[in-house]
């Protein structure tokens, strides 16, 4: 569904992505993971179109997104770092006119805005200005804008940042719902959250891949040393791996 | 098509939403009825002087095209330089600070569709400006007697002069607006780049030959005042719609450069 090749960002003598290859298959949650300033966003944005890679491609449902941008745009909904909202329009009317703009017929527009509000709880502040929202609920807005017109793709960077721990378990359990007929690439700093949500981890560090497997395979790989009656050690958390491969 | 009328919808939502228009508005109309009112009022004194003095030959060059409307067109258009800046300030610089404009990357729109839906809503503000405003030779229509009346000819021409010189000033505006981040700096550029458009008309006084020609043509009051004294020239036409081409295209290549800075 999403394939990155030989994928470079430089700005002038900083290299922000340095050959980034992976590939996510149909109906996958992928959680991408990496300390700040890893080239998570840099590469979440090569892999909407938002930014032109220095070299190297990305293919979705196979097509390449510098060759067919608008076929890539039709298939993808983003959640960038910032939510994109217009903070002087109401809830609803900005996710009317995103709607629009992604080429919902008029005719099923207020069922699709009805559907992702109520997917993301955003029904009860629907009529209020964004403005005057609070971050979680302008994320989740953020959420539903990405969600409209039932992407293939959806890629979400840190989507539950700014939410309470009740909405971060929401935001998850739809994340989860959603797996399957969608394929969703997350960017995250909660390493629970992709134990929760990930089948894949892929840890970014310095603009490199350092890991590309299963939560299991992770942890087969980094077992700990065999303890002294011979059995397998405890198998290391997330955390213990993510350490480990970052620090170097 | 489509998708530009989408933007141009958002755009103004957002200008109807914030007071943005209702103040574009006021301003316009204030100033403009402010102007018309002391040009009505010189009028009245130069046709009661007339009467007194017995002067009919003098009282029939004395017509509401060239004693009011002209000189009206003339400042309508001034105040344009004025308010245009502070329209178009906001219109792609607050989506590269909000980073909204990265949702319009990634949704299946043109840039050629975002710089057209924003130049329209701009457009549909300035129509409704002038519009607010047809109330002026309106008022003379009805008061006008048994007189000529007003020429609605010259008076639409005129509006179409202004019309267009206010495009061709937001053309400007846009693309200033797509070249930063801060709304202020924008709405000062245009202003400064507006304001060159008129007053480099003052020193074509000063020159001679074809620099006085060349100084006329650039700038933009002497080809509204074409229009407003009721004549309608290609080359005034020209001449806006170059800017407003010029504009446009140089906005569709700023968003569509603003991705690989």
């Amino acid at each position: 569904m999403i394939e990155v090749s030989h994928l470079v960002k430089s700005y002038r003598d900083l290299k922000a992505v340095q050959d980034v290859t992976f590939k996510v298959e149909k109906g996958e949650i992928v959680g991408f993971l990496g300390p700040n300033g890893a080239g998570k966003t840099t590469t979440m944005r090569m892999i909407t179109g938002v930014l032109p890679p220095t070299s190297g491609s990305v293919k979705v449902s196979g097509y390449d997104v510098f060759e067919r941008p608008m076929e890539v745009k039709r298939r993808i909904g983003y959640l960038p770092e910032t939510p994109p909202v217009y903070t002087d329009m109401t809830v609803r009317a900005y996710l009317r006119f995103v709607a629009e703009i992604k080429g919902v017929r008029r005719s099923q527009r207020e069922g699709e805005v009805e559907k992702v509000a109520t997917q993301t709880n955003c029904r009860q502040f629907i009529h209020r200005v964004i403005g005057n929202l609070s971050k979680g609920q302008r994320q989740r807005v953020g959420l539903a804008q990405a969600l409209l017109n039932d992407p293939e793709v959806l890629i979400l960077d840190e989507p539950t940042v700014g939410l309470d721990p009740a909405q971060i378990i929401e935001v998850r359990q739809l994340i989860k719902s959603l797996a399957g007929k969608h394929t969703i690439v997350l960017s995250t700093h909660i390493l629970p959250e992709v134990v929760a949500t990930c089948q894949r981890v892929l840890i970014i560090s310095q603009g490199k891949v350092v890991a590309d497997d299963t939560l299991e395979g992770l942890q087969r790989t980094h077992a700990g040393a065999l303890t002294a009656d011979g059995q397998a050690g405890p198998a290391p958390s997330l955390e213990e791996i993510f350490l480990k491969l970052t620090s170097a | 098509m489509k998708n530009a009328i989408a933007i141009a919808k958002k755009e103004l939502n957002i200008y109807f939403a914030t007071p943005i228009a209702y103040v574009m508005f006021t301003l316009f109309v204030v100033i403009g009825s402010y102007f018309f009112l002391r040009l009505l009022g010189a009028y009245e004194q130069a046709s009661l002087a007339y009467m007194r003095f017995q002067a009919p030959e003098m009282m029939s060059r004395l017509n509401f095209q060239d004693a009011i409307f002209r000189n009206l067109f003339g400042n309508l258009g001034v105040i344009l330089i004025f308010i245009v800046p502070f329209l178009t300030m906001r219109l792609v610089a607050e989506e590269k600070r909000q980073k909204t404009i990265e949702l319009l990357y990634t949704t299946p729109v043109t840039p050629g569709q975002i710089v057209w839906g924003k130049y329209l809503a701009c457009l549909a503000i300035l129509v409704i400006a002038l519009a607010l405003t047809l109330t002026y030779p309106l008022l003379v229509q009805f008061n006008a007697g048994d007189s000529n009346g007003v020429e609605w000819r010259s008076v639409l021409l005129g509006y179409g002069g202004l019309f267009l010189m206010g495009a061709a000033y937001m053309a400007i505006g846009l693309f200033i607006s797509s070249l930063t981040e801060s709304q202020v700096v924008a709405a000062l550029i245009t202003f400064v780049v507006l304001l060159m458009t008129w007053i480099i008309g003052w020193t074509a006084g000063e020159a001679e030959g074809w620099v006085r020609d060349f100084v006329t043509y650039l700038a933009s009051v002497s080809h509204l005042d074409s229009f407003s004294k009721g004549t309608l020239d290609v080359k005034d036409v020209v001449y806006f719609l170059s800017i407003i081409v010029l504009g446009l295209f140089a906005t569709n290549r700023a968003v569509e450069a603003h991705r690989w800075s």
